[in-house]
């Protein structure tokens, strides 16, 4: 089947929008201009794509990435992976294969339109692209994270990217890696500390990169319990035995200890900014003037969500460990975080699981408001009368009328329609209409076009057969003018089910929590 | 099944055990043996956990009974740093008069807590612990030790929560809030795999500084060398802490309070094993 476009985004005058592992672009008249591939995304050869036969295929992913490493290094590309050994025990847990294919998870444009940035699912990859200004993408950079990115941002003066993955952790990359590791790290041990497992006070400076996965103290192996702390008889037999190898083992531990070393060694600069002990749903960043300085000028600070709820307020880098706050309400996981443009930038909102989106005054963590989506859901979108929950997966706002007027559009997972809310001076979320759509929005982006008219880009799913899968909504008088966008680039046609499409698709829900068990 | 039979029977003696404690009025302490309960949690896992989603609204008053404070309901409440007005207004619980200052992450069977409660008895004194069934136990011997010492008013300050800390702290306490936090014998999750589990790392450390206030301690003691090494490293790579002298270390009395009176320091004492202990102070934030 052919699949949807699934992400869009303006970038530069230009608009690019992914279907499955390909990322198009398109002029702001939204003519195709070129298409960029990924190396596994092979079309014509569908017999080659993992079908409905998970458990004996279930090619192990990174391993194929260690493949894929030698034969693009080969070609010039250097691929940089952080973690370069196969851990084959890990893959048997991935038994499905929707989440093998390299699907595109984000994608991200830097303010000045000159790069894009997009994350790739099962091989945890962040694609940095320079954009020639045409629509063209040079592929710049590949770098495989440790986990699996969740989202990412770009630092104001877009220098660094922030990617915040499925374990918790913040890392800080520079947009463009320098050719020269050396010098790099030398900078971040100076400007953050919170990576760096040595002690920065320290008299001793060490020499091996930050790694969060390596201990502090990379030294032989030694049995952490000794004789006084096993409290089993076995266990102290246990202990004895394992000492008695120890001596045997010393030689040879030391020996793959260092090469261990050298394989974690993170080939390109990554540095751990703070963490949270759950999965990161979202990430933006937020300007605002220090509420303790008085120098006039505007911080930068970091603002992560999770899944359990909580929305953190860190401050930027390089002092990424201090916790300025969070905004805490939700009862749901947060999904979605959205900062308010036109100068309203003191002001957040936050979508997820609950009922309602959240109007934050992020800096001080004040609820400014809440306005209803599943309200809306249930009296705007026909179908939906019995909706019991939602989740919220896209919050887009943009300042329109020269940014007298803050509109915000909202995409609710398998919800066919487009809620258009507008954030008013006093910080209320109105909700202003809910407009139908002919299928699930999966994205929306507002693009420029040469009238003074507003329109949006909405990519949907599912299509009629053969329909373009990409709308545009044009305001008018009337309401919003529909219209699809056609000749679409050939291609995009990968043999997957549905269901297997719509697991890849519609991820957010199954950030519900839905244990009962102590 | 006979081993179902005996695993029934052992429910069934341990329920009516509890039920028997958990009496109006029961002065009697609780017996470790009906509270047994494996020794490790997995701390990523969404357990069935009660949390108040903002540290306002937190009810305080069930844990702290003799702090509560009767005001009349329009009194205009003073607006901390997180006056979240709109609609968490209603929600607000009864308030205690004073907020937790002292909290001991991981309290286990409470032997830190019932040692602290009568050393600082204007301080408010909590307990954190993710098992449940430990929890119960620590619950019911403050209970016992109240009505045992109700003459004296003692252990009316100390208060035992089941919660999992390393999610969840930020909704318990605000910004500053806390004075002291113990870490005592935590899991050392020796694999280096489970090193995320760990409670002591620079990221979650990031998190103690944020409830702690600035000048207030981390206080740490541990049996395993090497989580010791780790705990120690951890928290001196991070720029909001500075490690306590030994010498200062030593002055302080409840460092040996630490060391005698937690359940597992007694079973270290028993053993004959070390103890090694480190305390951190919170340091001011740097201007920005």
């Amino acid at each position: 089947m052919r699949l949807p476009y699934h992400l869009v985004k303006g970038c530069g005058g230009f608009v690019f929008a992914a279907q499955g592992c390909q990322i198009h672009s398109f002029s702001s008249g939204l003519e195709h201009v070129s298409t960029w591939r990924h190396p596994e995304d092979k079309p014509n050869e569908p017999s080659a794509e993992p079908q409905s036969s998970p458990a004996p295929e279930g090619p192990p992913t990174k391993r194929r990435k260690v493949e894929d490493g030698q034969d693009s290094a080969s070609n010039g590309q250097p691929v940089e992976s952080a973690n370069g050994k196969p851990k084959s025990r890990k893959v048997a847990q991935y038994d499905c294969p929707a989440n093998e294919r390299p699907f595109i998870q984000g994608l991200y444009a830097t303010t000045d339109g000159r790069h894009l940035i997009a994350i790739t699912g099962s091989d945890k990859t962040i694609w940095v692209f320079e954009h020639d200004g045409a629509g063209n993408l040079k592929q710049l950079s590949q770098r495989a994270m440790p986990k699996r990115p969740c989202a990412l941002t770009i630092t104001t003066g877009n220098r660094t990217i922030l990617s915040a993955d499925k374990f918790g952790d913040v890392f800080a990359l520079p947009l463009l890696p320098s050719s020269t590791p050396e010098s790099i790290e030398t900078l971040t041990t100076i400007t953050t500390t919170t990576t760096t497992q040595s002690p920065p006070r320290s008299t001793t400076p060490s020499t091996q990169p930050p790694s969060r996965s390596a201990t502090p103290s990379a030294k032989p192996f030694k049995p952490q319990a000794d004789p006084l702390t096993v409290h089993t008889g076995r266990n102290l037999k246990a202990l004895e035995a394992q000492k008695t190898s120890l001596a045997r083992r010393e030689a040879i531990l030391r020996e793959q200890q260092q090469q261990a070393a050298a394989a974690n060694r993170p080939p390109f600069d990554h540095t751990l900014l703070l963490g949270h002990v759950s999965m990161l749903t979202a990430i933006c960043v937020g300007t605002t003037f220090s509420a303790a300085s008085s120098d006039g000028r505007r911080r930068e600070y970091i603002i992560t969500a999770d899944r359990d709820e909580h929305i953190r307020v860190s401050r930027g880098m390089p002092q990424a460990h201090v916790i300025e706050g969070f905004c805490l309400g939700h009862e749901d996981f947060v999904s979605r975080l959205c900062v308010a443009p036109g100068g309203r930038a003191e002001v957040l909102i936050a979508g997820g699981g609950d009922d309602d989106l959240f109007v934050w005054d992020w800096l001080r963590g004040r609820l400014l408001g809440r306005a209803g989506v599943l309200e809306h859901v249930r009296k705007g979108v026909a179908g939906q009368e019995a909706a019991g929950k939602v989740a919220v997966t896209r919050v887009l706002a943009c300042g329109w009328e020269e940014g007298a007027r803050v509109a915000v559009f909202v995409v609710v997972e398998r919800v066919p329609a487009l809620l258009h809310y507008e954030l008013l001076e006093d910080n209320t979320l109105q909700h202003r209409e809910t407009i139908p759509l002919p299928g699930d929005p999966l994205d929306v982006e507002a693009i420029e076009t040469p009238g003074a008219t507003a329109r949006l880009l909405v990519a949907v799913y599912p299509t009629e057969q053969d329909g373009s899968s990409l709308i545009t909504l044009d305001k008018d008088e009337a309401g919003w003018r529909q219209g699809r966008v056609e000749n679409l680039p050939a291609g995009g046609d990968v043999k997957i089910g549905h269901e297997e499409l719509q697991k890849i698709l519609y991820s957010t829900e199954s950030l519900r929590k839905s244990s009962d068990f102590d | 099944m006979g081993g179902d039979k005996i695993r029934k029977d052992k429910r069934q003696k341990r329920e009516d055990y509890r039920a028997a404690i958990r009496k109006e009025g029961v002065s009697e302490l609780p017996r470790k043996k009906f509270y047994r309960q494996r020794a490790h949690a997995n701390p990523f896992s969404d357990h069935q956990l009660i949390y108040p989603p903002h540290p306002d609204q937190m009810d305080w008053s069930s844990l702290y009974p003799d702090y509560v404070v009767d005001e009349p309901q329009e009194q205009p409440t003073p607006a901390p740093e997180t006056p979240s007005d709109l609609d968490l207004a209603p929600l607000r619980p009864k308030r205690i008069s004073q907020e937790v200052e002292v909290a001991d992450i991981g309290c286990g069977f409470g032997g830190l807590l019932v040692a602290l409660g009568p050393l600082m008895p204007g301080t408010l004194v909590l307990g954190l612990e993710i098992r449940v069934q430990v929890t119960q136990f620590v619950e019911d011997r403050i209970k016992a030790l109240r009505v045992q010492n109700q003459d004296a008013q003692l252990y009316r300050n100390v208060g035992v929560l089941r919660a999992n800390t390393m999610k969840f702290l930020p909704n318990f306490f605000r910004k500053a809030q806390l004075a002291k936090v113990f870490i005592c014998f935590p899991d050392p999750h020796f694999k280096a795999r489970k090193h995320k589990q760990r409670i002591v790392s620079t990221t979650l450390n990031s998190e103690y500084a944020y409830v702690l206030r600035s000048g207030g301690v981390v206080y740490t003691i541990t049996d395993v060398p090497d989580l010791h090494e780790w705990v120690v490293q951890h928290f001196e790579a991070h720029p909001s802490f500075e490690r306590v002298s030994e010498e200062e270390q030593e002055a302080d009395p409840l460092v040996n309070v630490m060391r005698t009176e937690t359940e597992e320091g007694k079973k270290v004492e028993r053993n004959k094993g070390q103890k090694y202990v480190a305390l951190f102070r919170r340091l001011e934030d740097p201007a920005w």
